[in-house]
C-alpha cells in the first residue's frame, strides 16, 4: 500500500474540502450568530455548495475521458464519473438548502445547525463519489447517514418526525453492521481494502466462499441504504416524517450517493468478468432484489393517498431501476456507467422539482399532503400544476422528459448484457412503468380534472419558485437534447 | 432533397402556436380560438406543399429531412413520407382546423389550454406519421398520449376520470411492450451493423432470428392492436369516445386510430416479416370478429356516440384485414379505407356534436323526425352516413371494396401469406358491410325520420353558417374520394408494390436454417450471408471473442443436430 501523502493531491479534492470547510464554518457561524432569523444561514450553505459544484466542474474539465487516478494513498480516486457526481451532489444540496428557509418558517422548525448538518452529510456523499477503498466507502456512508438521521429529526415537536428518525437510525445502524461485516469478509479474501487492487487479487483468491458471503452482505447493506425491497420498511415512514426539504434531500442525493458507492464496489471491485465463481455471487440476488423492488415499490405506491408516501414508494421503485443498472454494470455492460450517471442526474432534478412543488403547496403548519388536498390546483396555480405534471411525467418515464431517457438508457444497458440475461428484468421494469403511470396520473387527475374544495394558500418564497421553474425546464432540456448529457462520462 | 423543410415545418408550426397561445392573457377566449384556427389553417396550407414536392411515381421515402439528434444512441431526427403517410398527413392537417372551427364554441372553460392541447396533439400526430426513425416515432407516439388524456379528462363528460385513465393505461401498456421490442431490435442491430442506429431504413436491413421476430412482432402488434382497436382490445374505445368532447372524439376516431394500421405497415411488418407471417392469420380472424361484433354491438346502442364508436371497431377491422391479406388491393384499400373513415367518422362525430349542443342528450330515443326541422343538416348527414356505410360513389365504398377484394385474393395473387380459408373470412367480413348499412341507417332513421313527437325537438334551429362551413368541406371530400379515387390510389400504388415485393423478398431469402445463426445483415439483393455476421464484426475484448466462438459452436451444434437423422440413416445404410 502506498501511503505517501502528496500535497498536490489536495487540489483534486477541492469539492470535498470546500464542502467540509463550509459545513464547519456553518456550525461555527451558528454558534456566534447574533441575528434573530437563523434561516439567514442559508446564504452561506448555498454559497458553499455552489462553490463546491463549481470546483467539481472545473476539475471535470481537467480530467480526460478515460483517466482514473488514485490519490491519497489509494484511499480516494478521481475520474470523470466522480466529478460529475460530486457536482450533482453539491447542486442537489444547494437546491435542498434553497427550499428550506421558507419551509422552516412556515412550519416552525427553525434550527441553525440544520445547514451545517446538511453540508456535512453532503461532504460524505462527495467522499463516496471519490472513494477508492472500502474504508473510505464506509466513512463516506457513515458521514452521510449520521447527518441525515439528525436532519430527519429536526422537527423536534413532531411526533411523526421523531418516530421516523428513530426508525431510520435503528435500521440504518443495523445495516451498517452488515456493511462492516461484508467488508471484513472481502478483506479476508482479497488481502486488501483497495477497490482497484481487490479486483486483481479476488480473481485468484483461495477463499471463494468468503467473497460470495461478503458480496451478499454488501448487497444487504446497500439494499438498506437505497431502500430496496425487502429492506425498505424505514423509507415511507422516514420520508413522510421528515420535513419536505429533508425528504427531497434523502430521496435524491442520499440515494444517488449510495448508488455512487455501489458503482465503485460492485462495478469495479466485484465487477463481472473478474470474480470467477459462476454467474457472480452477488449479481443473482441483486437482480432478484431489483425486480422485487421495482414491482413492490410501484404496487405499494398505487395504494397511497399521501403524496409524500407515494413519492417515497416511487423512489423505492426508482431504486430498483438503478439496481438494474448496477447489475448491468457488474455483468459487463459498457454503457451502464453513463446510463446510471444520466439516470441519477435526471432523477435528482425531477425529485427536487416534485418536492419543491409539495413544499410550495403546503403552508402555515398545514402541509396538504393528501391527493384530495391537491384537487383543483391547476385552476388556481396553473404554473405549479404544470411544473408538478412535468416532474410526474418524468418520474413515470414519459417522453420527452429526462426520466424517459434515463429509463431508456438503463434498460438499453441491461439489454447489452450478454445473452439477454437481463431481458426479463427489463420486461419487469417496463411493465411497471405502465403501473406507475397510473398513480402519477392520479395526482395530475386531481390537479386538473377536479374542482378545488378549499382555497390554496401556497408558501411565498422566491427561492422555491426558482427551483420549481428550473427543474421542469431542465427535465425537458434533458429529454429533448440528451446527447450532451450522455457524453458526460 | 427538395421540400425537405416542409415536414419539420408542419410539426414545428403547431408547437410554436401552442407556446404562443399560452403566452396570451387567460381571459381572451376568442383570441385563443382565433390563434388556434389560424395556426391549424396555416399548417394545412403548408402541408399542401407536400403535394407539390411529392412524386407519385417514386416508391421511396420522399422529402427526407435528416439531422443527428442523439449521437450516442444513433438516433436521428429523420422525417419523410411515402404513399402510406402522404394522405394521412393531409387528413390530419385537414381535420384539425375543421374540428377547431366546428367545436371551439362548445368549449367554454380553459379555452387557452384547450387550444394549446389540441396544437400539441397535432404536432405529435404529424410527427408520428412522418417519423422515419424508430426512436423519434416512439417519442412522438407517447407525445400524442398526454394531450388526448387531458382532452378527455378536462373537457370530457360525466365519467371522464375513469375513461381518461383507462385510455392512458391501455395505450401505455401496449406501447411499453413495444418499447421492449425496440430495445431488442436496437441492441441486436447495433451489434451487427457495427454501430447503434434507430434509422428505420437501416433497421429493416437486419434479419433477426426467426423466434425473435415472432416475439417482437407480437409486442409491436399488441401496441398497434390496442390503437386500431382490434377485438378484444377495444374496450377502452367506447368509454373514451363517449366521455371525450366532440373535438377529442373527432381527432381520436379520425386520426389517432389510424396509427394502429399505420404502425403495422410502417414498422411491425417490415421489421419482422416472419413474425407477420406467423401472426397474420390470428390478426385476420380477430379483425373479422371485430367487424361483425362491432357492427352487432353498434346496432344495440341507444347512445349515438357509442354507436359510432363501435362502428369504428367494425370499420377498422376491414383495414386490419386488408393489410394482413398482403395483396396490393388489400393494402391499398386498407389505406384508402382509413382516409375515408377519417372523413366520415369525423363527420359523424361532428354531427353528434351539433345535436348534442342543441339537445344535450345523445339518446336515440330522444330524437325523431328531425328532417322536417333541420333539412340541411339531415341532407348533409345522410351523405356522411352513406359514405360511412359504403354506398358506391361515396368514399367508404372504394376502401371496403378493395380490402375485401384483396382478402379474397389472399394467397392466390402471388401473396406470400396464406390466411386460412381466405374466402370464408372474406365472406364473413362482407356481412359486416351489410350490417354496417343496417346500424347506420337505423340510427339515421331514429334521428331524422318518423314523427316530430318530442316537444323539445320542435324548436331546434338548422345548421348555422359556421357549422355549414365545417360540413361542406367534409362532404366534398367524401364525394371526391368516392368518385375520383384514382389520384389517391395512384400516389399509394408504387409504395404498396414496393412494400409487398420487399416483404416477399425478405421472407424468401432469409427463411430457413440460416436464422439459427442469429442476427445478420442482408446484402442488396436481400440475400443473407452464410456465416454469422456477428462473428465477422470487429470485436475487441476477450469476453466478446469468447461469445462469438460460443455462438459459432452453437451454430455448429445446431447443424449437427439438424443433420443427425440423415447421418444416422447413412450410417445405418452403409454396412
Amino acid at each position: 500500500m502506498n501511503l505517501n501523502f502528496d500535497p498536490k493531491d489536495l487540489g483534486y479534492l477541492a469539492p470535498y474540502l470546500i464542502m467540509t470547510v463550509s459545513g464547519l464554518l456553518l456550525v461555527l457561524a451558528e454558534a456566534f450568530y447574533k441575528g434573530k432569523d437563523r434561516t439567514a444561514l442559508v446564504g452561506l450553505a448555498v454559497a458553499g455548495s455552489v462553490a463546491s459544484a463549481i470546483a467539481s466542474i472545473i476539475l471535470y474539465t481537467q480530467v480526460g475521458p478515460n483517466v482514473s487516478q488514485q490519490i491519497m494513498g489509494e484511499m480516494l480516486m478521481y475520474d470523470r464519473t466522480s466529478y460529475v457526481l460530486s457536482a450533482l451532489f453539491a447542486l442537489t444540496t444547494a437546491v435542498a438548502a434553497l427550499m428550506s428557509p421558507s419551509h422552516q418558517r412556515e412550519h416552525q422548525w427553525v434550527i441553525g445547525e440544520y445547514y451545517g448538518t446538511m453540508l456535512m452529510a453532503a461532504s460524505g456523499m462527495i467522499m463516496l463519489a471519490h472513494a477508492a477503498n472500502l474504508v473510505t466507502v464506509f466513512l463516506g456512508i457513515e458521514t452521510m447517514s449520521i447527518g441525515v438521521y439528525v436532519m430527519t429529526a429536526m422537527r423536534r415537536t413532531s411526533r411523526r418526525g421523531n418516530e421516523a428518525a428513530m426508525k431510520y437510525f435503528l435500521i440504518g445502524a443495523f445495516a451498517t453492521g452488515f456493511l462492516v461485516y461484508g467488508m471484513a469478509l472481502l478483506y479476508g479474501a482479497a488481502g486488501t481494502t483497495s477497490i482497484v487492487a481487490m479486483r486483481g487479487t479476488l480473481a485468484s483468491t483461495a477463499n471463494p466462499g468468503l467473497v460470495i458471503a461478503g458480496g451478499f452482505l454488501l448487497v444487504v447493506a446497500f439494499g438498506f441504504k437505497v431502500a430496496a425491497v425487502p429492506f425498505h420498511m424505514w423509507a415511507p415512514d422516514a420520508y413522510e416524517g421528515a420535513p419536505t426539504p429533508v425528504t427531497a434531500f434523502m430521496a435524491a442525493a442520499v440515494k444517488a450517493a449510495a448508488i455512487a458507492a455501489m458503482i465503485r464496489v460492485f462495478g469495479v471491485a466485484l465487477g463481472g468478468d473478474v470474480v470467477p465463481f459462476g454467474a457472480l455471487g452477488w449479481a443473482s440476488p441483486l437482480v432478484v432484489i431489483a425486480a422485487i423492488t421495482i414491482t413492490i415499490g410501484n404496487i405499494s405506491a398505487v395504494r397511497q393517498d399521501n403524496i409524500k408516501r407515494m413519492l417515497a414508494y416511487s423512489s423505492i421503485s426508482h431504486a430498483g431501476v438503478l439496481l438494474t443498472g448496477i447489475c448491468a454494470l457488474g455483468l459487463g455492460s459498457i454503457t451502464a456507467n453513463p446510463a446510471i450517471v444520466y439516470y441519477l442526474i435526471a432523477y435528482n432534478v425531477t425529485t427536487m422539482g416534485a418536492f419543491a412543488v409539495v413544499a410550495y403547496v403546503g403552508s402555515r403548519g398545514r402541509e396538504r399532503l393528501l391527493v384530495d388536498d391537491w384537487a383543483g390546483l391547476a385552476g388556481q396555480h396553473p404554473a405549479a400544476a404544470l411544473a408538478m405534471t412535468i416532474c410526474l411525467l418524468s418520474l413515470g418515464g414519459m417522453p420527452p422528459t429526462g426520466g424517459f431517457f434515463g429509463k431508456f438508457y438503463i434498460f438499453k444497458a441491461a439489454m447489452d448484457v450478454n445473452d439477454g440475461q437481463l431481458l426479463w428484468l427489463v420486461l419487469v421494469g417496463v411493465v411497471n412503468s405502465a403501473i406507475s403511470i397510473y398513480y402519477y396520473l392520479r395526482i395530475v387527475t386531481a390537479m386538473y380534472f377536479r374542482e378545488a374544495n378549499q382555497p390554496f394558500t401556497p408558501t411565498r418564497s422566491g427561492a422555491l419558485v426558482f427551483v420549481m421553474a428550473m427543474c421542469p425546464v431542465l427535465i425537458l432540456e434533458m429529454g429533448i437534447m440528451p446527447g450532451w448529457w450522455l457524453k458526460l462520462v | 432533397m427538395p421540400g425537405a423543410f416542409v415536414l419539420p415545418l408542419i410539426i414545428g408550426l403547431p408547437l410554436l402556436g401552442a407556446i404562443f397561445v399560452m403566452c396570451t392573457p387567460k381571459t381572451e377566449s376568442s383570441l385563443h380560438r382565433g390563434i388556434g384556427l389560424t395556426v391549424t389553417t396555416i399548417t394545412f396550407l403548408v402541408s399542401l406543399l407536400v403535394l407539390r414536392y411529392f412524386n407519385a411515381k417514386l416508391d421511396t421515402y420522399q422529402l427526407v429531412f435528416d439531422v443527428e439528434w442523439i449521437p450516442v444512441l444513433g438516433a436521428h431526427f429523420k422525417t419523410g413520407i411515402d404513399g402510406f403517410s402522404l394522405y394521412l398527413v393531409l387528413l390530419t392537417t385537414f381535420l384539425m382546423p375543421l374540428t377547431l372551427f366546428g367545436t371551439a364554441r362548445s368549449i367554454d372553460k380553459n379555452v387557452r389550454e384547450f387550444i394549446a392541447t389540441m396544437l400539441i396533439l397535432e404536432a405529435g400526430m404529424l410527427g408520428a406519421f412522418v417519423a422515419l426513425d424508430l426512436f423519434l416515432f416512439y417519442v412522438m407516439w407517447e407525445v400524442m398520449l398526454i394531450p388526448m388524456y387531458l382532452l378527455i379528462g378536462i373537457w370530457g363528460g360525466q365519467r371522464r376520470l375513469y375513461a381518461s385513465i383507462k385510455f392512458v393505461i391501455y395505450t401505455m401498456a401496449g406501447s411499453l411492450l413495444m418499447l421492449v421490442a425496440i430495445f431488442y431490435v436496437y441492441v441486436q442491430a447495433g451489434s451487427v451493423l457495427g454501430g447503434y442506429t434507430t434509422d428505420l431504413e437501416k433497421l429493416t436491413q437486419v434479419a433477426l432470428p426467426y423466434h425473435a421476430q415472432v416475439w417482437c412482432f407480437a409486442a409491436f402488434a399488441v401496441a398497434f392492436a390496442i390503437k386500431v382497436p382490434l377485438f378484444p382490445l377495444h374496450t377502452w374505445l367506447p368509454d373514451a369516445h363517449v366521455e371525450a368532447p366532440t373535438a377529442g372524439s373527432v381527432i381520436l376516431a379520425g386520426v389517432m386510430l389510424k396509427f394502429g394500421i399505420y404502425g403495422f405497415l410502417r414498422y411491425a411488418m417490415p421489421l419482422f416479416p416472419h413474425g407477420a407471417e406467423v401472426w397474420a392469420p390470428t390478426i385476420a380472424v380477430l379483425s373479422v370478429i371485430g367487424i361483425i361484433y362491432g357492427a352487432l354491438v353498434a346496432y344495440a346502442q341507444d347512445d349515438v356516440k357509442k354507436l359510432v364508436a363501435y362502428s369504428s371497431v367494425s370499420h377498422l377491422g376491414f383495414c386490419a384485414l386488408g393489410i394482413v391479406a398482403l395483396t396490393p388491393y388489400g393494402i391499398g384499400g386498407s389505406v384508402y379505407a382509413m382516409l375515408s373513415h377519417g372523413l366520415t367518422t369525423g363527420g359523424l362525430f361532428l354531427g353528434i356534436g351539433v345535436l348534442y349542443e342543441r339537445r344535450h342528450t345523445r339518446r336515440l330515443a330522444e330524437y325523431g323526425g328531425l328532417w322536417k326541422q333541420m333539412p340541411v343538416f339531415a341532407g348533409l348527414y345522410l351523405i356522411i352516413v352513406m359514405g360511412s356505410a359504403g354506398l358506391p360513389a361515396l368514399s367508404g365504398f372504394v376502401g371496403e371494396f378493395l380490402t375485401l377484394l384483396g382478402t379474397f385474393d389472399a394467397g392466390i395473387d402471388g401473396s406470400p401469406v396464406i390466411i386460412p380459408v381466405p374466402t370464408i373470412l372474406g365472406a364473413l367480413a362482407t356481412t359486416g358491410v351489410i350490417l354496417g348499412a343496417v346500424y347506420l341507417l337505423f340510427m339515421f332513421q331514429k334521428v331524422f325520420f318518423g314523427k316530430l313527437d318530442k316537444a323539445k325537438n320542435g324548436k331546434l334551429p338548422d345548421l348555422t353558417g359556421r357549422e355549414l362551413g365545417v360540413f361542406i368541406p367534409l362532404v366534398i371530400g367524401i364525394f371526391l374520394m368516392g368518385m375520383f379515387p384514382r389520384p389517391f390510389l395512384n400516389a399509394m400504388d408504387p409504395t404498396v408494390k414496393r412494400f409487398i415485393s420487399e416483404f416477399a423478398t425478405r421472407q424468401r431469402e432469409c427463411d430457413g436454417p440460416a436464422h439459427r445463426y442469429g442476427t445478420m445483415v442482408m446484402d442488396k439483393d436481400g440475400k443473407c450471408p452464410a456465416a454469422p455476421a456477428g462473428a465477422a464484426a470487429a470485436k475487441t475484448t476477450d469476453a466478446q471473442i469468447k461469445d462469438n466462438l460460443d455462438a459459432v459452436a452453437k451454430g455448429a451444434a445446431a447443424v449437427e443436430k439438424a443433420i443427425a437423422p440423415a447421418a444416422k440413416a447413412a450410417e445405418g445404410g452403409a454396412p
